[in-house]
C-alpha cells in the first residue's frame, strides 16, 4: 500500500518535470504559430480584395472545389507525394546503412558529397536543373548521342516528363537530407548487434530488414511525416523548374496559394482557406502514420 | 558497392561542379552551357564585390543563423526530452497538436505574424528573424524520437545518486545524444541560412539583408550576369557545406565513450 | 482526481510564470505600451552592432531632406536613382537618398504584407513598380500610393501609351520611367545568308515575317525567334500592337469573341508549326539561345538589347527595327510595349511635396539626367529627352545605327490599351489556353476555358 502511494507521487513529480521541460518550446510554438494560425482561420471566413475583407461564411471553402486550377494542383501534388516520398526514403535508408559500414573507405567524403545537394542554394539548383533538361541541355545531348532519342525532347514542356523532372529534382535534393537522420539514428544502435548477426550467418539484406529497419522505426516515422508535410507544401520546384507548366499540369497547391496571395489580385481569405485544406490533408496522413509507427514497445 | 557510391556521389556533386566552373566563366559562356573552368573568376569576384555588399550580408547571415541554431537546439531538445522521457497520454496529445503548427503553409500565417513582429518593433532585428523559428515541431519531434533510445536504467541510477532532473539532461542526455545534436545542428543551420520568405518580409533595410537576399538581388535585373550570380551562389552554399563536413563525424561515427 | 487538479494548478502557475519572464512575444498583443518601451532598446542595440549602420541611421538623424527608395537592378534602376540624386542635389544640397536594393518580387511581397496587415509605416517614400502591376496594386490597396495628379509633374510630356499604365480613374499614380517599347532584333549575318536585309523586316506584317522566317530557316537552319513556353510575352505584345486587351473598359474579361486574340493565337501557332518560332523552357534558355547564336533574332522590349550585347563576339552583326503587324485586325500597328516600370510615391512618405518635386525636377524634367543614364541602357519615355544629342549617337554593336533615337520614336507610336486589374490572372489563363491550343486542342474551347478561369478569379 505505502509503496504504491510513493509511486504515485513520484509519477506526479515526473509528470510536472516533463511539463516544465517542454514548456518553453511549446509556449513559443503556441505564440508564434497558433496565434497566427487562428487569425488565418478567422481570415478564411472572410472574402474581399486586398485589405477590404468582409464575412462570407464558408464560401471560401466551397469555392475551392469549383476551382479547376486548384483541383489540378491537388492532383499534381498527390502525384509527387505517392511517387517521390517512398522512393526517396527507401533510397536514403539504403545509402545510410551502406555509409554506416565501419570498414568503408572515404565514407566522410561520400557522405558529404551526397549531402551537398540540399545545401546548394535554390537559385543555383534551379538554373542547373533547367539547363540540364533544356532542349539543348546535357541530358538531351547524352540521350541523342547514345541513340536513345532521335531528336532533343522538350522535357519541361510536356506534362509527364515535366512532373518526372520535378520528382527527380526532389530526389536529388532531399535524399541526402533524409540520410542524415538515418545515419544519426543508426548511431544509437550498438554496432555489435550487426557483428553478432553476421556471426550467426545473417546476410547484409537480412540484417537490414531484421535490425536496421525495426530499430530505426522512430526515425523513419519522423522522416515520413516530415516528407509528407514537405511534399504537400511543395513550392520551390514548381515555381522554379516548370513554373507550374505546361498549362498548370505541374503546379502545386502551395504555388497556387502563393500566386493567389502575391501575384494575382490578393485574396487572402481564399488563400487561408486553401491552406487549411493542406493542414487537414497533412494531419490525416500524419495521424495514419503515427497510428502505424508510433508505438512504444 | 563502391561503384554505386561513386555514381550516386557523381550525380550529387555534378551540379556543384557546374556551379564552380560557371563562377569562372563569362555570363554568355555560362548560359551557352560551357562546362570547363575559365579564367574569368577574378573579374566575376570584382564585379560582385562592387555591386553587392557581400561582407555585410555574410555577417548578417552568420549572426542570425548561429544565434538561431544555438537557441533553437536548447529549447527544442528540452521539449523533445520532456515529451518522451516523461511521456503520458496528455503529453502525447500535446505533441500531436504541436505537429499541426507545421502543416499550414507559411504564406497563410505570414501576415498575422508580420503584424505581431512589426507591432513589437522587431523589424530588421535578429530577434524578429529568429523568434518564429526558434521552436519548431520538427526539431521537437526529432529529439522526442531519438530520446526513445535513451536508456532508462541509466536515468534511474542517476536519480538514485541524487542528480537533479535538469542535471541528468545536461550531463547525461546531451553528451549521449551527441549524434542527434550534430544532425539537428546541421539541419537547423542550413534552414536558417537558406530561409528567404520571412527575412524578405521583415528586413526592409539594406543593412540587415542576408546572403540569399543578395543572391535574389542578382537575378532581378534586365541583364543577369550568370558568372557573377554563380559565384555569389557558391559563396552562399559553402558555409552549409563546411558545417556539414565538420559535423558529419559527430553524427555518423557512433557513440564513443558513451555512458554504459 | 485530487492529483489531477493539483497537477493542473501547478502546470498553470508554471506557464504563467514563464509568460511573465520569457514571453515577450505574447506581451506584444496584450500590453502594447510596455512592450514598445522595452522593445525599442533591442533594435537600437542591434543597429549599433551592425557594421554599416550609418546608412540606416542617417534618415532618422537628418530628417526632412532624406527619401528612402526601393528599386531593383543596380546597373539600371539604382544607377538612375543615384544620378537623379546628384542632379537634384545641385539645387538642394541637403537632399539625400537612401536607396535599398529590393527585387520586384520582394517589393510586391512587402507592399502586400504591409497593406494587408494595415501597417504602412514599413514602406519607403518612393518605390519602383512594374507597369503591369500598377492597376492591381492601386485598386487592391487604395491607401498605398499617393495621388500625383496635381503634384506639379507634367505628365503630358510622357508617351501616352506609357502613362496609361499608372492612371487609375483619371488620376496619375506613377511617374513613368524606363522604356519598354518593343524592338525586333535580327542577326544581319544570318539574314544575309538567306539573301535578306533588315529592310525586308521593317514595316512588315506577320505573314511576311513568316515567309522571311522560312527562308532564313532554310538557309541557316536557325529559327527567327525563341520564346519562353508558358509565358505569353509575345502574345501580349501582339495584342497591344493592335491596341487590344484582354479586358473591356468596364473591367470585364474580353476573351471569348475577342477576334484579335484569336488572330494572335493562330499567328503564334503558325509560327511555331513552321519552325520559325521555337519554344524554350526558361528565361535563361531564352537569353542563352540569343547570345549563343541559336536564333536569328528576337522580338521584345528594348531592354533586351542589354542582354544581347553581352555576346561581345556578335558586335556589328545585329540590327533593330519595328515589329511585324497583325493581319486582318483593325488598328494593327508595328509598335508595342513589353515591360517597363514607373515610380510611385507612398502615402507613408512624410514629405510628399519633396518627393513629388524631386521626381518632377529629375525624371520628369531633366535632360541632363537622361543623358547621364543613357550609357547604362536606360531609355526615356519623357519626350524632351529624345531630342538630346546623346540619343543620336550611333551604336557600333547594332551596325552603327542610332538605336536610342529610334526607340524613343517607336515608343511615341505605341497604342495604349487596358492593362486590367486582373492582368496576371488573365495572362496565366491565356498562357494555359495557348499551350493547349498548340498541342492540338480546339481554339474556341480553350478561349472559353480561359474566360471561365478569369471570371472565376474575378468573382470573389
Amino acid at each position: 500500500m505505502s509503496k504504491s502511494t510513493k509511486k504515485l507521487t513520484l509519477s506526479k513529480k515526473h509528470n510536472l518535470t516533463g511539463w516544465a521541460f517542454l514548456a518553453p518550446g511549446a509556449l513559443l510554438i503556441f505564440i508564434m504559430s497558433f496565434i497566427p494560425m487562428i487569425r488565418a482561420l478567422i481570415l478564411s471566413f472572410k472574402a474581399g480584395v486586398g485589405a477590404n475583407m468582409n464575412w462570407c461564411g464558408i464560401m471560401n471553402y466551397t469555392r475551392m472545389f469549383q476551382d479547376k486550377v486548384f483541383i489540378q494542383s491537388i492532383k499534381n501534388t498527390f502525384f509527387y507525394l505517392i511517387i517521390q516520398v517512398p522512393v526517396m526514403l527507401i533510397f536514403a535508408l539504403i545509402l545510410a546503412s551502406i555509409l554506416n559500414n565501419k570498414d568503408l573507405k572515404f565514407k566522410g567524403l561520400f557522405r558529404t558529397m551526397i549531402f551537398l545537394p540540399c545545401a546548394t542554394s535554390l537559385v543555383a539548383y534551379a538554373i542547373i536543373f533547367r539547363s540540364l533538361f533544356a532542349n539543348n541541355g546535357l541530358v538531351n545531348l547524352v540521350l541523342v548521342n547514345l541513340g536513345i532519342l532521335d531528336q532533343p525532347y522538350s522535357f519541361l514542356t510536356n506534362t509527364t516528363s515535366a512532373r518526372i523532372v520535378i520528382v527527380i529534382a526532389l530526389l536529388w535534393r532531399w535524399t541526402g537530407y533524409n540520410m542524415v537522420f538515418y545515419l544519426s539514428g543508426l548511431q544509437n544502435i550498438e554496432y555489435s548487434v550487426y557483428e553478432a548477426a553476421k556471426i550467426d550467418g545473417a546476410s547484409a539484406v537480412q540484417s537490414f530488414f531484421r535490425i536496421t529497419v525495426p530499430l530505426l522505426k522512430p526515425t523513419i516515422l519522423l522522416t515520413a511525416i516530415m516528407s509528407t508535410n514537405g511534399t504537400l507544401q511543395l513550392f520551390d520546384e514548381s515555381v522554379n523548374l516548370t513554373n507550374g507548366g505546361p498549362a498548370n499540369t505541374s503546379i502545386t497547391m502551395s504555388h497556387y496559394i502563393y500566386d493567389m496571395s502575391f501575384k494575382f489580385v490578393p485574396n487572402f481569405g481564399y488563400s487561408a482557406a486553401m491552406s487549411f485544406l493542406i493542414l487537414i490533408l497533412v494531419a490525416i496522413l500524419a495521424f495514419l502514420q503515427m497510428k502505424v509507427g508510433d508505438k512504444r514497445d | 558497392m563502391y561503384l554505386f557510391l561513386c555514381i550516386v556521389s557523381f550525380i550529387s556533386v555534378f551540379p556543384l561542379y557546374w556551379m564552380v566552373s560557371a563562377s569562372t566563366n563569362k555570363s554568355a559562356e555560362v548560359i551557352s552551357g560551357r562546362l570547363i573552368p575559365g579564367t574569368y573568376f577574378i573579374e566575376n569576384l570584382k564585379n560582385l564585390l562592387t555591386t553587392q555588399n557581400i561582407g555585410r550580408a555574410l555577417g548578417n547571415s552568420f549572426k542570425y543563423s548561429i544565434i538561431l541554431t544555438v537557441v533553437s537546439l536548447v529549447v527544442c531538445s528540452l521539449a523533445g526530452y520532456g515529451f518522451e522521457i516523461y511521456h503520458d497520454k496528455g503529453k502525447d496529445t500535446v505533441m500531436s497538436i504541436i505537429l499541426l503548427a507545421m502543416m499550414v503553409p507559411f504564406v497563410a500565417t505570414m501576415i498575422p505574424l508580420f503584424q505581431m513582429v512589426s507591432k513589437a518593433g522587431w523589424l530588421n532585428t535578429t530577434i524578429g528573424f529568429i523568434l518564429p523559428t526558434i521552436s519548431t515541431p520538427f526539431l521537437i519531434m526529432m529529439f522526442r524520437q531519438s530520446a526513445r533510445s535513451f536508456p532508462h536504467d541509466i536515468m534511474e541510477a542517476a536519480r538514485i545518486d541524487g542528480l537533479s532532473e535538469l542535471r541528468i539532461f545536461f550531463q547525461m542526455f546531451m553528451p549521449t545524444m551527441r549524434s542527434t545534436y550534430a544532425a539537428a545542428m546541421t539541419i537547423t543551420f542550413m534552414n536558417a541560412w537558406n530561409s528567404y520568405l520571412w527575412p524578405k518580409v521583415i528586413m526592409t533595410d539594406a543593412t540587415s539583408q542576408t546572403m540569399p537576399m543578395v543572391v535574389a538581388n542578382l537575378t532581378e535585373g534586365y541583364v543577369t550576369d550568370y558568372g557573377m550570380l554563380m559565384l555569389a551562389v557558391l559563396i552562399c552554399t559553402l558555409p552549409t557545406a563546411i558545417v556539414f563536413f565538420c559535423l558529419q563525424n559527430a553524427f555518423a561515427e557512433g557513440i564513443t565513450g558513451a555512458v554504459k | 482526481m485530487k492529483r489531477k487538479i493539483l497537477a493542473a494548478l501547478l502546470a498553470s502557475t508554471m506557464i504563467l510564470s514563464l509568460v511573465g519572464c520569457g514571453g515577450n512575444g505574447g506581451a506584444a498583443s496584450t500590453d502594447d505600451g510596455a512592450a514598445a518601451t522595452t522593445d525599442e532598446a533591442a533594435p537600437a542595440a542591434d543597429d549599433a552592432a551592425a557594421p554599416a549602420a550609418d546608412d540606416a541611421a542617417a534618415p532618422a538623424a537628418e530628417g526632412e531632406e532624406t527619401l528612402t527608395v526601393w528599386c531593383w537592378d543596380p546597373a539600371f534602376n539604382l544607377n538612375a536613382m543615384y544620378e537623379a540624386e546628384k542632379v537634384y542635389q545641385k539645387d538642394h544640397p541637403n537632399f539625400k537618398l537612401n536607396v535599398v536594393e529590393t527585387p520586384w518580387d520582394d517589393i510586391q511581397t512587402k507592399v502586400t504584407t504591409a497593406a494587408t496587415s494595415g501597417d504602412l509605416s514599413t514602406l519607403p517614400d518612393i518605390f519602383l513598380m512594374q507597369d503591369n502591376a500598377f492597376q492591381k496594386n492601386v485598386i487592391s490597396f487604395p491607401d498605398v500610393c499617393a495621388d500625383l495628379t496635381n503634384s506639379g509633374i507634367d505628365f503630358s510630356q510622357f508617351a501616352a501609351g506609357k502613362t496609361a499604365y499608372s492612371v487609375i480613374d483619371g488620376k496619375n499614380y506613377g511617374v513613368p520611367f524606363d522604356n519598354g517599347a518593343v524592338v525586333a532584333c535580327y542577326r544581319t549575318d544570318y539574314l544575309e545568308q538567306a539573301g535578306l536585309t533588315v529592310d525586308d523586316f521593317t514595316d512588315i506584317t506577320f505573314d511576311q515575317y513568316l515567309e522571311n522566317g522560312k527562308k532564313v530557316l532554310e538557309a541557316t537552319g536557325k529559327p527567327l525567334i525563341s520564346m519562353q513556353a508558358g509565358e505569353c510575352d509575345l502574345i501580349m505584345m501582339m495584342m497591344q500592337s493592335a491596341g487590344a486587351s484582354l479586358f473591356n473598359e468596364d473591367g470585364t474579361a474580353n476573351i471569348v469573341g475577342n477576334d484579335t486574340l484569336k488572330v494572335v493565337m493562330e499567328t503564334y501557332k503558325k509560327l511555331k508549326d513552321e519552325g520559325v518560332l521555337v519554344e524554350v523552357n526558361s528565361w535563361d534558355e531564352y537569353v542563352g539561345s540569343i547570345v549563343s547564336g541559336d536564333v536569328a533574332g528576337t522580338i521584345n522590349g528594348c531592354w533586351i538589347m542589354a542582354s544581347i550585347q553581352t555576346a561581345e563576339d556578335q558586335s556589328g552583326n545585329w540590327a533593330i527595327t519595328n515589329m511585324p503587324s497583325l493581319v486582318g485586325v483593325s488598328g494593327a500597328t508595328n509598335y508595342s510595349n513589353n515591360g517597363g516600370s514607373s515610380w510611385a510615391v507612398t502615402t507613408n512618405c512624410k514629405d510628399q511635396a519633396l518627393a513629388a518635386d524631386f521626381l518632377a525636377s529629375t525624371f520628369a524634367g531633366s535632360t541632363e539626367l537622361y543623358d547621364n543614364i543613357l550609357p547604362s541602357g536606360a531609355l526615356a519615355t519623357w519626350a524632351p529627352a529624345g531630342d538630346s544629342d546623346a540619343y543620336g549617337a550611333p551604336s557600333d554593336f547594332f551596325g552603327g545605327d542610332a538605336v536610342s533615337a529610334k526607340i524613343v520614336d517607336f515608343s511615341t507610336k505605341v497604342p495604349s490599351n487596358i492593362t486590367g486589374v486582373y492582368y496576371y490572372e488573365a495572362r496565366n489563363a491565356v498562357a494555359t489556353a495557348i499551350t493547349n491550343y498548340i498541342n492540338g486542342a480546339d481554339i474556341d474551347a480553350e478561349m472559353q476555358t480561359a474566360a471561365d478561369t478569369v471570371n472565376f478569379n474575378m468573382g470573389q
